[in-house]
Parts: structure tokens; C-alpha cells; sequence
């Protein structure tokens, strides 16, 4: 049996009796068995549980009560907590963390009994582009195993590229769902800030982290969104406003929608290959009716500054709590509280997370205060300002996700410089809370798939998918190597 | 010499709210409890988890604004403050710092001095909403200091006073004044020895002549009245005898030793620290309108001052009022005793004299007495209606106040229930003239001193049917027909 | 930066690191530090009042206690003694 299939073409599947949830769970779990020692995507796989909740699924399709995720087999982030299943944020900090409680997408998604396989890889507490900070599973690129699947999501990435799952949840804080969607070839969404809960997201920067579908196709985001969407009692910056059928807009009418080019985007440090290709995906949509709007965004060159010293401030506050004194690695020191805590967090943290504390804390420090963390502050109220304009002319703004395809392992983590400027194509999003889509627009010469990102406005999550969809009805994805 | 110097000095002073729930979660409030059994994952800050802010807690710190005069801030943010202790599990309180509820405002102050009665006022700098640490529990045997996380997100208000006041008797005074408004405002019980009210003293010293403050040292956490008062002399001595010397007070946080009665400088404040305040993202910011505002401030019940007028309208001697005004829980116990039996002047006196004897004795625990007011008010109406003696009422409430009771059944059971029968009056009268002719031959006589012993002999025959009034009476007409 | 930048950030941090960390993390903070830099070619001051997103008092949550955590699973991922947490013996 392929397992290239979409949620929706899952749905059918079991809906029409074509296979049992257990034997489509069963038949992932063969296949994570078969190459993810290759792919090195799951940190934790739940083989009983997932079949257990595969039967549960089961009596609920055979009571012909299927909600759209009923059976459908799923790989979560591993910084989402999972009650009674081990949460390790990719980090020897929390590596026997089993948390008492789920995060609130968890529970939306067991309220539908959807199958949970397993825990994937990612950056250490989701900080990086590559997956290759994480402390147990480097995950590769099922395009070409030299390379890197993105990240932070590289294990949610790769796992859907590599048919490991029907869909997968990630995070996004600056590019975290977009960039890995865009490198390992499949669709990934960043709901607009507040559109789904946070509760039980181990936070890195609170003021972007947004959870959301990593999937083969903008339909698939869109269902997936309309489960886990809404207002939540346990998250106070969850917004109350009504969710939408995110699926109701799909194949949109480009006829007369404005698209806005927004020059910066494809300036200097943009591969040739990526820019031909999001530009050619800009040419289908006007050949579709769309008109282009060309725009400016003046901050874009400020904005890696500014989004690196807010993240950085909030998590080096956020990461403050691991002590190893409640959960998590605790050193075997002797010693003071001081020697108990600096040792625990010095063994338990890996580099990068290290330097990004670092960072933040100079960012907050009195005397640097003013200059980083504020100034930092300022931009993002500016940046949002530049994106309001930009929405008054405009329903979407198409951009590059990545500035390159993905890239070889070990090519760029030694340069944290470089690391960081890459996400300059994706960060602005986060910096203004705004919704984004990246879909596979094109392949380079290597085969390395390109991807596009499609940017709404605030809440419009339901056109940028519909608009998605559109050029996908048109494209033809190709299948992972692996 | 101490008297070549001003004290000065400021208080923050730190009040339980007294809510249902902990100020960002669900957790119980309530004092004590079985260690780590009010917690939850939000205020052991486990990762992901994220604060709810308690309304009530909000309305509470806006009400004590309007008790203590003080303006509100109609847009309220919330910062972090960031430090590492074993008592605060996220390494960060969750405080206010630019924007905080209640703005400046003055609380007069009455006291005395030297046998002379003061006036003042103690201005407001503003007072913040915030989270109350755990507690460490030391076992020196182990080595080893236990967490208990149940006091973790109890709601506090900090208000924090400009350096106004020269005396510790002013300070003392103060914080009896705030902690009786508080109590009346209905936000805090301010138990001193439950921790619910405690004090940061800043003290410095300048000479007669100087115009500049001195350099302040900081004496953290002092949890009675008395403390305050002997903290501050204490600090006094000691800085005026390093100044005397020709030293220099050193800027450092300290701490009182209540046993020894001094202050000593902290060791683990020593640590270099930065608390890198900034926005706390996981809370909006919190607006009231207009509305809100008038509501809150019409809400605030009867407060000490408008009390006192009400006590003195009654006709109620100042002392007396005072000393009922003055402790909340009796004033209210008042206010239920008059509803039932509306005799100011008797229940204040029942209440003064022989309900806070017992009160000052140890004998009853003023908060769970064993006696209801309505008990009480029905005590004094037997007694003031002479259906009880006064020594018997005093008897019968000594049994209510050991093991409760009704007081009218007391009477019964022990015969103390005055029924007056002239019959028998008569009838015992003519009893005892008949069986001590001798004395009432002297009466006739014009031996009027006799009196009191053919009263005493009537009396002691007529216990239980008549007062000593109707006897008087009844006696005086048979002896004067004579 | 100066690596007494660095040794005084690791402090605050409560990270600790080898002499040869140091020098790395000395080299690769002054490279960041670079990038963050660009930000002063711009005057722009935050607005506290323009992040409000009007949230009111009528918003927020009621005052109800809810059953807390069971203790032992509070404790579940700690070392842990008489239902506490545990620490090395903290002076104040």
C-alpha cells in the first residue's frame, strides 16, 4: 500500500471501510521501524498506545460518528507535552521529562481520536533552522540525506515528507513550521498569533510561538487547524474571536485578489533558483486573475535584530525555570544550591540554547537595556505598522520561505551569524502575528523542493489556505527520495 | 548620638489578597494545607504551562487602592522579575513594574509620642499586583532545604511608601492603619502570623543639617508590628554608631532576627543581580473602563473612620468606640449583636470588659469562637432585663465561651432565671419578719442600718423568683407600714 | 564583547562554562552582537499603549479553586522528600 496519502484521502480510506485505523497505524509504525533509522525523524514512537487508540478510533468510524481527524495517525513536536509520554524538547535537559498534563491542542486532538504515533525531533527547545541542535535525533532531509530537513519542526517535516505519518503538529516562532515545510517539500502553517492555544507548548519565545499542521497539502492544514483552532480557559493571550471552516475558502477565486510583491524580499542573499520559482508561482496566481502589487517594507533589514533579541530575551526568561530541581536533568555535583543549579543547566543545555540565553539576558540587562530589548520593541510595533499598510492595498503577500533549499549538514550551524540571517524571509510574520502558508512551489537542479510563502492578514487564515490550495491544484508535488 | 540624626524611612508592604484562587491559576488560596497539595503545574511553573489572571484578584488591588486614596491606573501591565531561589519555581515573579494598578495617593496616620497625639500623612508611591513565593522548610540533619510550593501564585500587593516617616512608632502606625483599612476593604485578612501582612523596611539616616537622604539599608521580610518597631530601632543605633565613627553605611539588603533582636546583613542577597523587568508576555494588559472604577469604589463597605462617627453618633464614649473600631473581627461581632438586640452601650461594655478579657487571656480564639453574636446580644438583653443576674450572666458566658451553648438554657439548667412572684415576695417577707422579730423591732426603732440584713435574709430565701430590685421595693413598703 | 561581559551574562544565567567554552562563546557573542547592531541605525521607541489589546477586567477569569495536582505527581519528576522538593540547604 502507498502511504503517500492526505489526510483527506485517509479519511476516505477509513470511512469507506478501504482499511482499519489499526491497520493503517500499523502500517506507519512498520514503515517508521523500516527507515527512520535512516531518516532519524521520531525521538519517541507509541506503538501500544497509538494501536490502542486506533481501535478506540475504529468503534467510533464503525458508529458512523468519524470526526475528520478520527484514526488519522499523527506525529507531534517534541515540545509538546503529552500527558504520560516523554516530552524532551530535543534536550538532555528534559530527556525523562514525562509531563502530568496535555497541551490543549492534545486534548483537541483526543477529543477527535486521532492516533498519536509518536514524539519527533526538532532543534533543542526549538531553537535553530536545521534539527541538527537536537540532543538525540539529527534528523535528515528525505529529499537527500546529506542534507538538513529545516527546523525547528525537521522531525514534523521530515516525518510527512517520508509518508512516517498521516500529518504532523509543529511550532513556529520564527520560521519554525515554514522553513522545514518548505526544505523536506510539504505544506506547513503558522496560524495567526493567539489562533491556537500555547498551554502545554514548552515556550521559547511567548511572544511568538504558535503551534501548528506540518501536512501534504493546504487542505490537510486546514482541517487540521479547524480541530485544534479556538479559545482556550488555559491560555490568556488565546484570542476569543470565533473560529472559521478553515477548509470553506479552498481552490479560491484568484480573480481580482491582490498579491503583493514586497521587493526586500527577493533582494541580495536570495538564491536565483528560489527567486525564479516563488516568482514564476506569482506569474500562475496572475495567470489565475490575481493583480501584483509592488510594496516596500523598509524594516526588513532590521527585522533578524529585532526578532533575535525579543526571542532571546523571553526565552532566557522561559528557560529559567529548568534548575533540575522539579523535572529535568539535575547534576550529580556536590556542592550549594548555586553549584546545583549552574551545573544542571550547564550539562543539561547544548550550545546554541546557551548562546541564545546569553543573548537574552544582555538584551534585558540594566544599562543595555534601552538599546536591545526596547529598541527591539520599537521595530516590531514599526514592522507591524509596515505589514497594516501593506494590508490596506492587499489581501496576501507572497514571499520566499527560505532564502536557499535545504542545505548540508554541518554546512551552516558552526556560523550562528549565517544561521540567523536565513530566517530574514520569515520572521517579519512572527515579529506581526500574522498567518502564513508555505507550499512546495518548485525543485531546484538537485531536486530540492522550493517553497513559497503565502502571508494574510490577521485571522485570515481560511484565504491564505484557500490560495494555497489554488496553486496546488495546479502543481505537481513530487514524492520524497526515501 | 542618635539625636543628631533624622531617620528616614519607607516601607514596602506586602498583603495576602484574600481571593478563592491563587492570582494565575486554579489552585486554593487558603492558608496552609498538607505541603505541595495546592499546587498545580502552572505555579510550579512545569514547562508550557501559562497564567490566567485572576479577576477578583484585580479588583481586589483596585479596591485597596481606593481604601488607601490612591489613584487607579486605568491600563495595568505585568512584568517579570527575573532571579533564581529555590522558592520561586519559574525564576521569575510575576509582578508590575512600569504600569501598575494603583498609582500615588496619602494615608493619614493618628499617633502618639511622647505622650503627645500626632497627625500625619504617609504618602502612597503606588501598589502593584504580584505572586507570593513557596516556602523553604530548612532540615539541617540532611543539609537539605525542602520546597513546599503551596503559597506559590497566593495574589499579593506590594505598596511601597515614599520615605515619609521620622519614627518607628509612625512606621508601626502606618502599617496598623493599612492593615485596618485593608481588613475593612474587605481584601486581605492582614494576619500578621499567618505572613498574610509583611514588610520590606528601608531606614536611612541624615543629619539635623544635611539635605540629602543617607544611604538606606534594606531589611527585608519583618512579619509583626512589632518587629517593624524594634527593626527600625535597631537599624537606627546601629547606623548612627557606624556615622558617629566617622564610617559609611553600606547599601545592602539585611535581615531582623526577632530572638536576638538585630539585623544581619544576607548572604544569599548577595549574589550579583540584574531582575531584567520586562513585559510579561503570556499576560495582556489589563484595562478598566469607567465603569469598572465607579463600581469598585461603591462597593467599598463601611471603612474604620466613617465607622467611628457611626459609634460616636450612638452614643458610645471615643475610647470605647475605638477599642471595638479599631479590630475588625470584634466590630463586625458587634454589629451581629446589635442586630439582634439594638442596646449600644450595654453590648459594648459586655463585649470590652468581659469579652476581651477572655480574648486577651487566651481564652477564646477570636476568629472561631465557640458563641454566636446573636448568642451573646441575648446574654446582655437577659442580663440588662434582669431575667439573669450580672454575676450569673458572666458565669453563663464563661460556659458559652469554653463550650458554647444557648444562654437561656444555661440559665435554666442552673436555676439562675429570675421569675418574679410577688406572692412569694410577700409570703418570704412575712416569713422573715415572723422568724427575726428582734431586728425588725430595731427598724421600727429608727435603726435604719438594719436594712441591709433583713434584705440580705430575703434575698438569700428568694434566689431565682424575684431581683434584688423588686425585693428593695416590696421590703421598704412592708417596713415603712409598720 | 569582553569576555567579562561574558563571564558576568553566565552569571546571571547560572550557566558555567570551560576556559575554552569562553573563548568560543567570547568569538561567537561578538559576531551576534554584530548583527544585533544593526538595529542602532534606527530611532524608533516603544509604545507601551500601543500594545494594548483591549483586554478588560470583565475578561478575566473568575475567581474559582479548582482541584489541585496530586502531590506524588507533582513530584513525579523530582527528587523529592516529604512531599517537598529538594535543594542543597539554602543560607539566607
Amino acid at each position: 500500500m502507498s502511504m503517500d496519502l492526505t489526510v483527506k484521502q485517509l479519511r476516505d480510506g477509513l470511512d469507506s471501510r478501504e482499511f482499519s485505523a489499526r491497520e493503517i497505524t500499523q502500517s506507519y509504525l512498520d514503515r517508521i521501524e523500516k527507515i527512520d533509522g535512516q531518516l532519524e525523524s521520531y525521538i519517541t514512537v507509541t506503538g501500544e498506545k497509538a494501536l490502542a487508540a486506533a481501535d478506540k478510533a475504529q468503534q467510533r468510524i464503525d458508529a458512523g460518528e468519524s470526526a475528520p481527524l478520527t484514526g488519522i495517525p499523527m506525529a507531534i513536536k517534541d515540545n509538546i507535552c503529552t500527558e504520560g509520554v516523554l516530552t524532551t524538547c530535543a534536550s538532555r535537559m528534559l530527556e525523562n521529562f514525562v509531563p502530568p498534563y496535555n497541551a490543549t491542542v492534545m486534548d483537541r486532538l483526543e477529543a477527535q481520536d486521532t492516533v498519536l504515533l509518536g514524539k519527533v525531533s526538532m532543534d533543542e527547545f526549538a531553537m535553530g533552522g536545521s534539527t541538527q541542535t537536537s540532543a538525540f535525533k539529527k534528523t535528515k532531509n528525505p529529499f537527500d540525506l546529506t542534507r538538513v530537513p529545516g527546523g525547528s519542526s525537521g522531525g514534523s517535516a521530515a516525518a510527512v515528507s517520508a509518508d512516517l505519518c498521516g500529518a504532523a503538529l509543529g511550532s513556529d516562532t520564527g520560521g519554525s513550521i515554514r522553513q522545514p515545510a518548505s526544505f523536506c517539500g510539504v505544506t506547513g502553517l503558522k496560524p495567526t498569533y493567539g489562533r491556537v492555544s500555547r498551554y502545554g507548548l514548552v515556550a521559547f519565545a511567548s511572544s511568538f510561538d504558535q503551534i501548528g499542521p506540518i501536512a501534504r497539502s493546504a487542505e490537510d492544514c486546514g482541517i487540521i487547524l479547524n480541530a485544534i483552532a479556538g479559545y482556550d480557559y488555559h491560555d490568556g493571550t488565546a484570542s476569543k474571536l470565533p473560529v472559521e471552516d478553515y477548509t470553506a475558502k479552498l481552490g479560491m477565486d484568484m480573480k481580482g485578489k491582490k498579491i503583493a510583491y514586497v521587493s526586500e524580499f527577493f533582494g541580495e542573499g536570495v538564491d536565483d533558483e528560489v527567486r525564479n520559482s516563488v516568482l514564476a508561482a506569482i506569474d500562475s496566481y496572475k495567470a489565475m486573475g490575481a493583480q501584483v502589487v509592488e510594496c516596500s517594507m523598509p524594516s526588513l533589514k532590521y527585522a533578524i535584530a529585532a526578532y533575535y533579541l525579543i526571542a532571546s530575551a523571553e526565552a532566557s526568561s522561559n528557560l529559567a525555570r529548568y534548575d533540575g530541581i522539579k523535572y529535568g536533568h539535575r547534576s550529580e555535583v556536590e556542592g550549594s544550591y548555586n553549584d546545583l543549579v549552574i551545573a544542571s543547566r550547564s550539562e543539561g543545555f547544548g550550545d546554541e540554547v546557551k548562546r541564545r540565553i546569553l543573548l537574552g539576558n544582555y538584551a534585558l540587562s540594566s544599562g543595555y537595556y534601552d538599546a536591545y530589548y526596547g529598541k527591539a520593541m520599537g521595530l516590531r510595533q514599526r514592522i507591524r505598522e509596515e505589514y497594516a499598510g501593506i494590508f490596506e492595498k492587499c489581501d496576501l503577500i507572497i514571499t520566499p520561505t527560505a532564502p536557499s533549499v535545504a542545505y548540508g549538514i554541518n554546512e551552516n550551524i558552526h556560523d550562528p551569524r549565517k544561521m540567523y540571517q536565513a530566517d530574514f524571509c520569515t520572521v517579519t510574520v512572527n515579529i506581526a502575528s500574522l498567518p502564513a502558508i508555505s507550499t512546495t512551489c518548485g525543485y531546484n537542479a538537485d531536486g530540492m523542493p522550493i517553497g513559497m510563502s503565502i502571508v494574510g492578514n490577521m485571522w485570515k487564515e481560511a484565504d491564505i489556505i484557500g490560495a494555497a490550495d489554488a496553486f496546488e491544484k495546479t502543481f505537481v508535488r513530487r514524492s520524497a527520495a526515501l | 548620638m542618635i539625636s543628631d540624626y533624622i531617620p528616614v524611612i519607607g516601607l514596602e508592604i506586602h498583603c495576602e489578597l484574600s481571593t478563592n484562587s491563587k492570582v494565575f491559576c486554579t489552585c486554593s488560596a487558603e492558608f496552609g494545607g498538607d505541603r505541595n497539595t495546592r499546587c498545580c503545574p502552572v505555579c510550579c511553573g512545569m514547562p508550557g504551562t501559562l497564567p490566567i489572571i485572576n479577576q477578583t484578584a484585580v479588583e481586589y488591588a483596585v479596591r485597596a487602592g481606593y481604601a488607601l486614596n490612591c489613584g487607579i491606573n486605568k491600563f495595568s501591565v505585568f512584568d517579570r522579575k527575573n532571579y533564581f531561589y529555590p522558592d520561586l519555581p519559574k525564576a521569575y515573579q510575576i509582578s508590575e513594574l512600569n504600569f501598575p494598578i494603583v498609582l500615588a495617593g496619602e494615608v493619614p496616620i493618628e499617633y502618639e509620642e511622647n505622650g503627645e497625639k500626632k497627625k500625619k500623612s504617609i504618602r502612597i508611591n503606588h501598589i502593584h499586583l504580584e505572586e507570593d513565593a513557596g516556602k523553604l522548610v530548612h532540615d539541617d540533619l540532611n543539609g537539605v532545604s525542602l520546597c513546599d510550593y503551596n503559597r506559590c501564585g497566593v495574589p499579593l500587593i506590594e505598596i511601597v511608601t515614599e520615605p515619609d516617616m521620622r519614627s518607628p512608632e509612625e512606621a508601626r502606625k502606618l502599617v496598623e492603619t493599612i492593615a485596618l483599612q485593608l481588613q475593612y476593604a474587605g481584601v486581605s485578612d492582614c494576619k500578621m502570623e499567618e505572613g498574610s501582612i509583611r514588610a520590606d523596611v528601608n531606614v536611612s539616616l541624615m543629619r539635623k543639617d544635611a539635605t540629602e537622604f543617607g544611604t538606606r539599608a534594606e531589611i527585608k521580610n519583618v512579619n509583626s508590628l512589632k518587629s517593624i518597631y524594634r527593626t527600625i530601632e535597631y537599624e537606627i543605633k546601629r547606623q548612627a554608631q557606624i556615622l558617629d565613627r566617622g564610617g559609611e553605611v553600606v547599601q545592602e539588603t539585611r535581615r531582623f532576627d526577632a530572638n536576638k533582636g538585630e539585623t544581619k546583613a544576607m548572604r544569599s542577597k548577595e549574589d550579583a543581580h540584574d531582575y531584567k523587568y520586562f513585559p510579561d508576555p503570556d499576560i495582556l494588559q489589563v484595562n478598566f473602563t469607567d465603569e469598572d472604577l465607579e463600581r469598585i469604589k461603591a462597593s467599598l463597605p463601611e471603612m474604620p473612620a466613617q465607622r467611628r462617627e457611626r459609634y460616636l453618633s450612638m452614643g458610645i464614649p471615643e475610647k470605647e468606640a475605638m477599642v471595638i473600631v479599631n479590630d475588625k473581627v470584634i466590630s463586625d461581632f458587634f454589629e451581629d449583636c446589635m442586630k439582634v438586640y439594638n442596646n449600644p452601650k450595654s453590648l459594648v461594655n459586655f463585649i470590652n470588659g468581659e469579652i476581651m478579657r477572655r480574648i486577651n487571656l487566651g481564652e477564646i480564639d477570636k476568629d472561631a469562637p465557640k458563641y454566636t453574636a446573636a448568642q451573646v446580644a441575648h446574654l446582655v438583653e437577659m442580663s440588662e432585663t434582669d431575667k439573669v443576674s450580672k454575676n450569673d450572666a458572666k458565669t453563663i458566658f464563661r460556659e458559652m465561651a469554653e463550650k458554647g451553648g444557648d444562654p437561656e438554657e444555661i440559665a435554666k439548667r442552673e436555676g439562675m432565671i429570675i421569675v418574679v412572684d410577688t406572692t412569694r415576695v410577700h409570703e418570704v417577707i412575712d416569713a422573715v419578719f415572723a422568724a427575726n422579730p428582734g431586728p425588725v423591732e430595731q427598724y421600727k426603732n429608727g435603726d435604719k442600718k438594719v436594712f441591709g440584713f433583713i434584705m440580705g435574709l430575703c434575698n438569700k430565701e428568694l434566689r431565682g423568683s424575684a431581683t434584688p430590685k423588686v425585693v428593695k421595693e416590696e421590703l421598704e413598703k412592708r417596713l415603712a407600714a409598720l | 564583547m569582553e569576555m567579562d561581559m561574558v563571564k558576568y551574562l553566565a552569571k546571571l544565567a547560572k550557566l558555567s562554562f570551560t576556559d575554552e567554552e569562553l573563548e568560543k562563546a567570547v568569538a561567537d557573542m561578538t559576531d551576534i552582537i554584530d548583527l544585533m547592531d544593526t538595529i542602532k541605525d534606527i530611532d524608533v521607541v516603544y509604545d507601551a499603549y500601543k500594545d494594548n489589546h483591549n483586554v478588560y477586567l470583565a475578561d478575566l477569569r473568575k475567581d474559582e479553586a479548582m482541584p489541585s495536582l496530586p502531590t506524588e505527581k507533582l513530584l513525579a519528576n523530582a527528587v523529592n522528600q516529604e512531599n517537598c522538593f529538594v535543594v542543597p540547604k539554602v543560607v539566607e
